[in-house]
């Protein structure tokens, strides 16, 4: 992509046009619609059991309860609406499909077993009390290590056992690369279960056309896209008589960026009754059915030179899938995001992995901020740390012996994924210089007690895969993904300019980044460029909003669409000036000359033109109207990084992590709009310190959900958020439109590993060995007690 | 169980309503659906998350766990209510500066919490202020843009106390 | 997640209140603040058919001094004892405690009583009342009787109140002058819902000795539990370290904490000894108010 430089607005702190909405309770959110007349209100009858057969479903009281439609099972809606399943063309993947509701079995707590159609809320709520399920309960896994025992009771009977997806791979003479090795190490991190807790939970309305055959699916969603497609090819509808619209989505995170069921099952029911139909989520059924995340477990062995650096890495990683095939990425997406990028910013030329999915009795995992990477970089900055400890060099010393440098860039790693440009050694100095990194060592004592509590300071050096275009999804297998977004940049009669891009916004700032961009582009004035989105009937296609990818993508695509309407802007007004296109420029609204600005239009002028709206002809050849439409299919992924450092303090008698101060590094290329780009970083960081620190979704060993509350779930509040120092790096991508790269993910992909090594750091004179996240005060006191014991012993 | 409906007299944002619901109707679901007042959002319906407060008699109350009809009488401020159609109020000024939102479903909650907090507490510390923040979640934010919003408020609401 | 429809009643009296519970008994509940009756009925964990909402009850709010006892009434918010400067003065366990306790939205609304009645061990002022040796004044239309935190708290979320009754006011003792008090928590994160802690006071007599200390843990079992082996220590021994070393593992030897999705058993035993440790000396270290 040829270098663009002349930005007007593009690198510009633009405060956002959607907080005046927003900021007035005026947005409007799924629940938040007007509601159609004659709406039917869902609400699900949720299975109690991890595991069982359904032997009965007695719906004849709810059904009589005042206010309640109807009520349907499984078995009433097999016709209209079968199980459904994620495509993927994958080598090792076993697709299995999902029921929309239940039919015969369960297989997690909070399955949908029956559907209320009911006039209000309240009275569907009134009518699930009603609903008599008898069941069968079975044998249930609910962890990897259950579901992969011999004899555990089989997920899905067709597989004959519990691993649907396994993937290998290997370097040519991985194992002579790395019997070379002087030291190997060995060690098996793990990450508890979490989910998104979208502030919004989800929710959906499908809304009948009264005079056509088109219904408008109005949902919660990140992908409106990929969600028409699909549900029109499992309903068998015309793609053209479905509409998606994104309302305001309260957060999104990845949670949000799945097909669900309740989603096609609304569409199917304002079919099937001709009337609205609509179901909002609460907190109780987001914490049991959204998807989930991590629950990973890698072990990773590295064989390592004297000098600290690995001549060999071996990655097994297992994953908890849970009952189902999330949709549209199915269990692959995690297994293979962990192995693709546990190198990371390191030069790691001999690799094997092999990842597997496991099925269990739990709710599906998916996509959530990070997806693999903390789980890999948990993995691989844990064993920078050993390698330091193991070889007595300074970890920060480890790290520098085995990055990626400058001077390797563009580089390819060893699985094939291009780093196109990069800064991991200036941020990793950046961000010891920041925390003042020597100074805490050369001050640490050898015990590293202060005040009664161990010190610390742990690093995490991260890339974070951002923008995947089609190549990159393809590679993994993912069919249904498409990887372009797409934008149409129309300069309206009037010379204004709206801007329709393929994404879905859930609060990156789109509506102001996007007319930033298209102003600066085109050279008017940002108040007068209106973006819309989340639309699949106004906007061209596209994929979504996730994967740190809108910025990339979605940008990459209005900068071309404004170049291209650019050119035609140019074409017109040369004719109607009577001077050569490539003479003019765009600015202040006006197109002009060169070398004599005072000669030229406003694009008013070139619009009225164009549309047919004064007397003047077209240029040969040149057809009405002034607009194009982009597709943009970025690289495989342009590679972000950075680097978070932190200090904490582990107080060994209650246990707690207190983190002191907190330094992040981070370079996502060229920025578009630095205060947004910054609370990205604030709010991935801190939801990654949720998952370092408190988050975990815990089941019992029966597949039991056991803390399906926010009393029981617990993010961090204002409190849990340390003030963070920002150090910027821009290095802009040499692959992608205006160098521009991803922002979304890295500051939780850096805050998983950078805590969990800080605590390691602390503790490391006693012996504790930190694996797992997240930390919570009764796991350190246990991991403490643990090590004193295990040092007594030995004694 | 009974269905009857009891009169529920309020006052949101200035206004006077009388309305019939049933004793169990909860006042988020009130302020929402009976008033069309959807700026009051519903996030946990357990009281945890905050995103449903808004000022009960001057305080902030979670409103998914109050029921409208044992309210009655009471004066209510929603979001809608903070700036009318005038210009944005100190607190959401401050919010927009500061980039103190992200989804924004969040936020009614939050400049609620504000309010109230700074009406209280005029010159706040950082500390006083993330504890203040606790009566609400973000999941977007990483919270620090509002604790910096919350501190500019302060500054814009004391230079016109000052001014006044 | 919404609630049950239910009979609604608003006694304008405490009269009237105790006569509709004489009525309804135990299909009613009574409504004061809601803050822990409200999410219970939302998420169907409670369907009472009958909601006795007390609010209009004014002579029920109320925080006053009695003689040697800050009373605080049915509709006692704890925002409101939180921000009194009588509470404030006589009652300085408490108001360190009422910081911990919920939110500021649901402080405003829930009152003393209420959390008290609603008798989660997690929660923090069962805790203080108990170190406090508060009276529990229980009302019924067959009249009043009073209990101590002993007999109040019977088992997690259980109370003594028979369904006929309610707790109509609550009685705590006005600190002694001198009196030193502690309260502290952990949780899993800087605010709210704590997995263990400690409340304490202390009485030193002119000498700087102890003259009396209590003891009373959160998060250590069924109920809030009063640590009687560690005051009785500390009185016996003083407030020496190693005092405070041994009435620590007193206090955990002496806890049966349950574990559940935050914290082990083990983890919350250990930690009421810490805390109780953490109390002491900042009890000692302190000097008179």
């Amino acid at each position: 992509m040829r270098e663009i430089e002349d930005f007007t607005l593009i690198g510009k702190t633009i405060l956002r046009r959607e907080d005046s909405y927003l900021l007035r309770g005026k947005a409007q959110f799924l629940d938040d619609l007007p509601e159609p007349r004659g709406l039917i209100h869902l609400a699900f009858v949720l299975s109690p059991h991890a595991s069982a057969e359904i032997l009965a479903i007695d719906t004849a009281a709810a059904r009589a309860l005042p206010g309640v439609i109807d009520v349907l099972t499984g078995e009433d809606l097999a016709a209209d609406v079968p199980p459904y399943a994620p495509v993927i063309e994958l080598a090792g993947y076993r697709g299995v499909a999902r029921p929309v509701v239940a039919r015969g079995r369960v297989r997690h707590v909070g399955e949908y077993v029956a559907v209320i159609l009911a006039e209000s809320p309240y009275a569907a709520q009134d009518a699930l009390d009603l609903v008599g399920v008898e069941y069968e309960p079975l044998p249930a896994v609910a962890t990897i290590a259950d579901g992969l025992a011999p004899g555990a009771p089989v997920v899905h009977e067709a597989l004959g056992d519990n691993v649907i997806f396994r993937t290998r791979f290997a370097t040519e003479g991985f194992e002579a690369r790395f019997a070379a090795g002087e030291v190997v190490l060995e060690e098996e991190f793990s990450l508890g279960r979490v989910t998104g807790v979208m502030i919004e939970p989800r929710g959906c309305m499908a809304w009948p056309d009264p005079i056509a055959t088109g219904i408008t699916l109005w949902t919660s969603t990140q992908i409106p896209h990929i969600v028409r497609t699909a549900i029109a090819e499992h309903l068998g509808m015309a793609e053209a008589n479905l509409r998606v619209v994104t309302p305001a989505v309260g957060g999104g995170f990845g949670t949000k960026c799945h097909l669900y069921p309740d989603e096609i099952l609304v569409v199917a029911l304002a079919r099937r009754y001709g009337r609205a139909v609509k179901w909002v989520q609460d907190r109780r059924e987001d914490l049991l059915t959204n998807v989930h995340a991590r629950e990973h477990v890698l072990r990773l062995r590295v064989a390592v030179g004297r000098d600290g650096v690995i001549a060999a890495a071996d990655l097994d990683v297992r994953t908890n899938c849970g009952a189902y095939p999330n949709h549209p990425f199915s269990p692959t997406l995690e297994a293979t995001a962990a192995v693709r990028m546990m190198p990371g910013p390191y030069r790691i030329r001999a690799y094997r992995y092999e990842a597997a999915s496991v099925l269990t009795h739990t709710a599906p995992t998916g996509a959530y901020r990070g997806t693999g990477q903390p789980s890999a970089f948990l993995a691989i900055e844990g064993m920078m740390d050993r390698i330091g400890r193991r070889l007595g060099l300074d970890p920060a010393e480890v790290r520098r012996r085995n990055v990626v440098r400058p001077e390797d860039f563009p580089y390819v790693n060893v699985v094939g994924v291009r780093y196109d440009t990069g800064s991991y050694l200036p941020s990793l100095e950046r961000g010891l210089e920041m925390i003042g990194y020597d100074a805490f060592r050369r001050a640490q004592p050898a015990d590293r007690l202060v005040d009664g509590r161990y010190r610390g300071i742990g690093i995490c050096n991260y890339t974070e895969v951002s923008g995947t275009g089609a190549p990159g999804w393809r590679v993994r297998g993912f069919a249904r993904m498409p990887g372009f977004d797409s934008s149409r940049v129309v300069v309206e009669p009037d010379g204004r300019v709206a801007v329709y891009v393929s994404q879905a916004d859930a609060g990156q700032g789109h509506f102001t980044t996007f007319a930033q961009i298209a102003a600066d582009r085109l050279g008017v004035a940002w108040e007068d460029v209106t973006v819309i989105e989340g639309d699949t009937a106004k906007t061209p296609y596209g994929t979504g909003t996730f994967a740190s990818r809108g910025s990339v993508v979605g940008g990459g695509s209005v900068i071309r669409g404004s170049a291209k309407v650019g050119e035609k802007i140019r074409r017109i007004a040369g004719y109607m000036l009577g001077c050569e296109p490539s003479r003019l420029a765009l600015g202040g609204g006006r197109v002009f000359d060169r070398d004599d600005p005072g000669r030229g239009l406003t694009l008013r002028e070139v619009a009225e033109t164009a549309y047919s709206m004064n007397n003047l002809p077209l240029p040969q050849g040149e057809e009405h109207g002034l607009e194009a439409t982009d597709y943009y299919d970025p690289p495989m992924v342009t590679m972000a990084n950075g680097t978070h450092v932190v200090e904490v303090a582990v107080d060994p008698d209650d246990g707690r992590v207190e983190i002191l101060r907190y330094a992040v590094v981070h370079d996502c290329g060229r920025v578009i709009n630095p205060k947004i780009v910054a609370g990205q970083v604030h709010g991935a960081t801190v939801q990654g310190i949720g998952e370092a620190l408190m988050e975990e979704i815990v089941y019992d060993g029966g597949g039991q959900h056991l803390n399906a509350s926010l009393l029981d779930y617990l993010i961090p509040t204002a409190m849990d958020a340390p003030d963070l120092a920002l150090g910027h790096i821009e290095t802009p991508s040499i692959d992608t439109v205006a160098g521009i790269k991803g922002a979304a993910e890295g500051g939780l992909t850096g805050a998983v590993p950078a805590i969990a090594n800080a605590v390691g750091d602390a503790l490391a004179g006693l012996g504790v060995s930190i694996t797992r996240v997240p930390l919570r005060p009764s796991t350190i006191v246990g991991l403490i007690a643990a090590a004193r014991a295990a040092r007594a012993g030995a004694a | 169980m009974s269905r009857a409906r009891v009169t529920v007299r309020l006052t949101v944002n200035g206004r006077a309503y009388v309305r019939e619901v049933e004793p169990r109707y909860l006042l988020a679901d009130f302020l929402r659906h009976e008033l069309g007042l959807t700026g009051t959002h519903i996030g946990c319906e357990h009281g945890v998350c905050g995103a449903c407060t808004v000022l009960i008699d001057g305080k902030t109350g979670r409103s998914c766990l109050q029921f409208a009809a044992a309210l009655d009488g009471a004066s209510i401020t929603t979001v809608e209510g903070i700036a009318g159609e005038g210009p944005l109020h100190p607190v959401q000024e401050a919010f927009h500066e500061a980039h103190a939102l992200q989804c924004g479903y969040c936020t009614p909650g939050f400049l609620m919490t504000t309010i109230e907090f700074l009406a209280a507490n005029p010159d706040p510390t950082r500390d006083q202020i993330r504890q203040a923040l606790t009566n609400n979640m973000c999941r977007c934010t990483g919270y620090l843009n509002i604790i910096e919003a919350v501190e500019d408020a302060a500054r814009r609401l004391r230079a016109q106390e000052g001014g006044a | 997640m919404k609630p049950a429809a239910f009979a609604y009643h608003r006694p304008a009296s405490l009269e009237e209140a105790l006569s509709l519970l004489a009525v309804h008994g135990a299909e009613a509940r009574v409504l004061s603040g809601g803050q822990s009756l409200v999410p219970l009925m939302n998420m169907r964990i409670l369907s009472p058919a009958v909601l006795i909402d007390i609010n209009r009850c004014r002579e029920l709010a109320y925080i006053r001094r009695e003689g040697g006892m800050i009373a605080c009434g049915a509709l006692a918010r704890q925002g409101e004892a939180e921000a009194s400067g009588l509470v404030a003065a006589t009652l300085p366990l408490l108001a360190s405690a009422l910081p911990h306790v919920g939110v500021r939205a649901s402080r405003n609304f829930g009152t003393l009583c209420g959390s008290l009645a609603h008798a989660d061990p997690l929660a923090e002022l069962p805790s203080v009342a108990a170190a406090l040796e508060a009276r529990f004044v229980i009302a019924s239309a067959r009249g009043r009787r009073e209990v101590g935190a002993e007999a109040f708290f019977v088992s997690a979320l259980t109370n003594c109140i028979e369904p006929d009754e309610m707790l109509a006011e609550v009685r705590f003792p006005v600190a002694a002058a001198g009196a030193r008090t502690a309260f502290l928590e952990v949780a899993n994160r800087g605010h709210g819902f704590a997995v263990a802690g400690v409340a304490a006071t202390l009485e030193v007599d002119a000498a700087g000795r102890c003259a009396g200390v209590r003891l009373a843990a959160m998060g250590a079992g069924d109920t809030t539990v009063r640590l009687a082996a560690a005051e009785a220590l500390i009185e016996d021994e003083g407030l020496s370290a190693a005092a405070i070393a041994a009435a620590g593992e007193a206090a955990r030897a002496a806890v049966e904490p349950t574990a559940d999705v935050h914290a082990s058993a083990e983890y919350r035993a250990g930690l009421i000894g810490v805390l109780v440790g953490r109390a002491l000396r900042a009890m000692a270290a302190a000097g008179p108010r």
